[in-house]
């Protein structure tokens, strides 16, 4: 694409992408971090919360030192990896499938990990309870390819794949209903599954979870350049040298892991896909994935901030996070989508 | 020759069902109900205890106790018109809170069925009461008041044995994300006899009905000397508490105060509710 731009271009044409933007992400993505782990049922002194962070003396002791550092900090690390996956994810999709409202759990992997969880939640015995998270990412991943599968000839028509997802979709749907009806007393952990929660977080799920979280990312990342290409038609990505076929199939698939990881580690947690990449496009006004990690570190900072709400609007009870995320965002949503089209018309 | 044979039954069916209209009428209003159904596992073991157990055809399919209790798949949660009056009932005990209660309850009426609709209590008081509404509309009210008056006898007992003037704090555990009950549920009740302190009441506000969800964080500054696992069922245990980052310096953990509560009991209000006060009342022992 280089070779497009002259000098005399760039001065005149505003770049593709402000990288200031990014920075900015990520200073802000820092900060309410901080302010995340600063605050919880019990109150640490902030001081002493920097110092324990940097390694400075004079930081928290004994449980106090625990309740940051094993609590709070993989809590909020784990927020961040499913905010970024999650918000990746969706814009992912949308450039895929060349449609706004595509979001990661387009492709059936919501209602397949749903099933999964419920079939680990509703097994007679205890030993299946504790696998939770690998049944729910490979009820996710096998939902997706049986998608797949389904719509035959893979990509050569998006909308046939995103119809055979919502089909499987709702057959996965259909036996996780069915699953909990017969076992009627999994009906509330299956229900505050679905709503998302990230109680469970600690260093061993945030491990697991970064390492194909990341993986997922820098895939799609090292692709961002291409996938503008998908906005075109076949014919002409073809011409700037993109195999369009072969780059759905490599973007739905790192999507899909992304997506998968997170739903598993933190079960169901929506519109985090649709309202973050609409909101970073919407503000920059620009539509290309090279904003790609920018949209990540703004899901992870929207993740982790809700989160934050979720602690503490019912302390010391908690809020399924899953409200916070579709009651803030829907409306945030509505407000960006209504000034995109005053700036379009 | 499928045709026919699948035909039979359909016209037995049809047999009784049409019986089932003529017949009702009569026996509905004024006899002693002979043919119960009891889609509650709760009225299942108050019916057996009082002595209403012959008169019982059919329970719903979590109804394990007593064994003598005939068990069937008949779903409480999601009861069916058409499957209860296959066994023609002439008195089904139907939850409040299954599945569109009011409309299946109006649709048995309409077939001449009692329906005795229950809730469940609040409170061991309420628990009695419906008790005694039990042997009152199985024709066994002495039977209930004998239960009961045994029930009230035996739970002295436990509260006596038990009951407490330091100040024991615990946390009753629901599942592994840490849903808990509050003094306000009928188990916070329970504890609340024994003059337990509940580390859950802080946040009784967060849910009206009295189950929310803690946080870690909380639990442990809480520091409670014993912990109820109500999931124990589910494979938590004190091995798998002192595993939870933060956990192993609760006073519990620490002094191995993790109690496993045995299955249903705590969940069921009948005569069994005797159990499990003497079951804390154990607990609690091991910890003054």
């Amino acid at each position: 694409m280089k070779n497009l731009k002259s000098k005399g271009d760039e001065s005149v044409l505003a770049p593709i992408w402000n990288w200031k933007i990014t920075a900015f992400s990520a200073a802000l993505l820092f900060f309410i971090g901080i302010l995340a782990i600063s605050f919880g049922p019990v109150s640490l002194g902030f001081q002493e919360i920097l110092r324990t962070l940097f390694g400075l003396p004079g930081g928290l002791t004994g449980q106090d030192r625990t309740l940051l550092l094993d609590l709070r900090l993989p809590r909020a690390l784990l927020a961040a990896l499913v905010g970024a996956a999650l918000a990746t994810s969706g814009a992912v999709y949308q450039t895929v499938f060349r449609n706004p409202l595509a979001d990661p759990y387009l492709l059936g992997a919501a209602a397949g990990a749903g099933l999964g969880a419920t079939i680990a939640l509703t097994s007679a015995g205890a030993d299946l309870y504790s696998l939770l998270p690998i049944f729910s990412f490979f009820g996710a991943i096998s939902a997706v390819l049986v998608s797949f599968f389904i719509s035959g000839k893979f990509f050569a028509e998006p909308n046939s794949l995103l119809l055979s997802g919502i089909a499987v979709g709702s057959f996965a749907t259909a036996v996780q209903t069915y699953l909990q009806q017969r076992n009627s007393s999994s009906l509330r952990p299956v229900y505050s599954w679905i709503l998302g929660e990230l109680t469970v977080a600690n260093w061993q799920v945030v491990t697991w979870s970064s390492i194909y979280i990341l993986i997922a990312l820098t895939i799609l990342f090292t692709v961002s350049k291409q996938l503008d290409g998908l906005m075109l038609t076949d014919e002409e990505a073809y011409s700037l040298g993109i195999n369009p076929n072969k780059l759905r199939v490599i973007a739905v698939v790192a999507a899909t892991l992304a997506t998968a990881t997170a739903v598993s580690a933190s079960g169901l947690i929506g519109f985090v896909g649709i309202v973050v990449p609409h909101l970073v496009r919407g503000i920059t006004h620009r539509v290309t994935n090279r904003g790609l990690l920018t949209i990540a570190l703004v899901g992870a900072s929207f993740l982790v901030l809700a989160d934050l709400g979720a602690r503490t609007l019912l302390s010391p009870a908690e809020l399924p996070i899953g409200v916070i995320t579709a009651f803030v965002g829907a409306p945030f949503f509505l407000v960006v989508l209504r000034k995109k089209r005053l700036v379009s018309q | 020759m499928f045709k026919a044979r699948t035909a039979l039954p359909k016209i037995a069916l049809a047999a009784i069902a049409i019986s089932l209209f003529s017949i009702h009428p009569v026996q509905a209003s004024s006899k002693l109900p002979t043919r119960i159904i009891s889609l509650s596992p709760s009225a299942t073991e108050i019916l057996y205890a009082i002595g209403s157990g012959k008169q019982v055809i059919a329970v719903d399919d979590l109804s394990n106790y007593p064994s003598e209790a005939p068990i069937t798949k008949l779903s409480a949660f999601n009861p069916n018109v058409e499957a209860l009056l296959n066994y023609k009932p002439d008195l089904i005990i139907l939850n409040a809170d299954a599945t569109k209660a009011l409309e299946v309850k109006a649709a048995l009426e309409k077939l001449k069925v009692k329906v005795f609709l229950e809730s469940a209590p609040s409170s061991p008081r309420e628990a009695y009461l419906e008790i005694a509404a039990l042997g009152r509309a199985t024709g066994k009210l002495s039977g209930a008041q004998k239960v009961i008056s045994e029930m009230k006898s035996k739970i002295s007992a436990a509260i006596k044995s038990g009951k407490t003037t330091k100040k024991i704090t615990f946390f009753h555990e629901l599942d592994n994300t840490l849903y808990t009950a509050t003094s306000d549920t009928f188990i916070g009740k329970v504890y609340k006899d024994f003059n337990l302190v509940n580390i859950a009441d802080p946040a009784a506000k967060a849910d009206s009905a009295g189950y929310p969800q803690l946080q870690s964080e909380y639990v442990i500054k809480s520091n409670p000397k014993i912990i109820f696992l109500a999931d124990a069922q589910y494979g938590e245990s004190l091995a798998t508490l002192s595993k939870r980052a933060g956990w192993n310096g609760i006073s519990a953990i620490k002094n191995k105060n993790v109690v496993a509560l045995p299955e249903d009991i705590p969940s069921r209000w009948g005569p069994r509710l005797v159990d499990f006060y003497e079951f804390i009342a154990t607990a609690i022992s091991k910890v003054k």
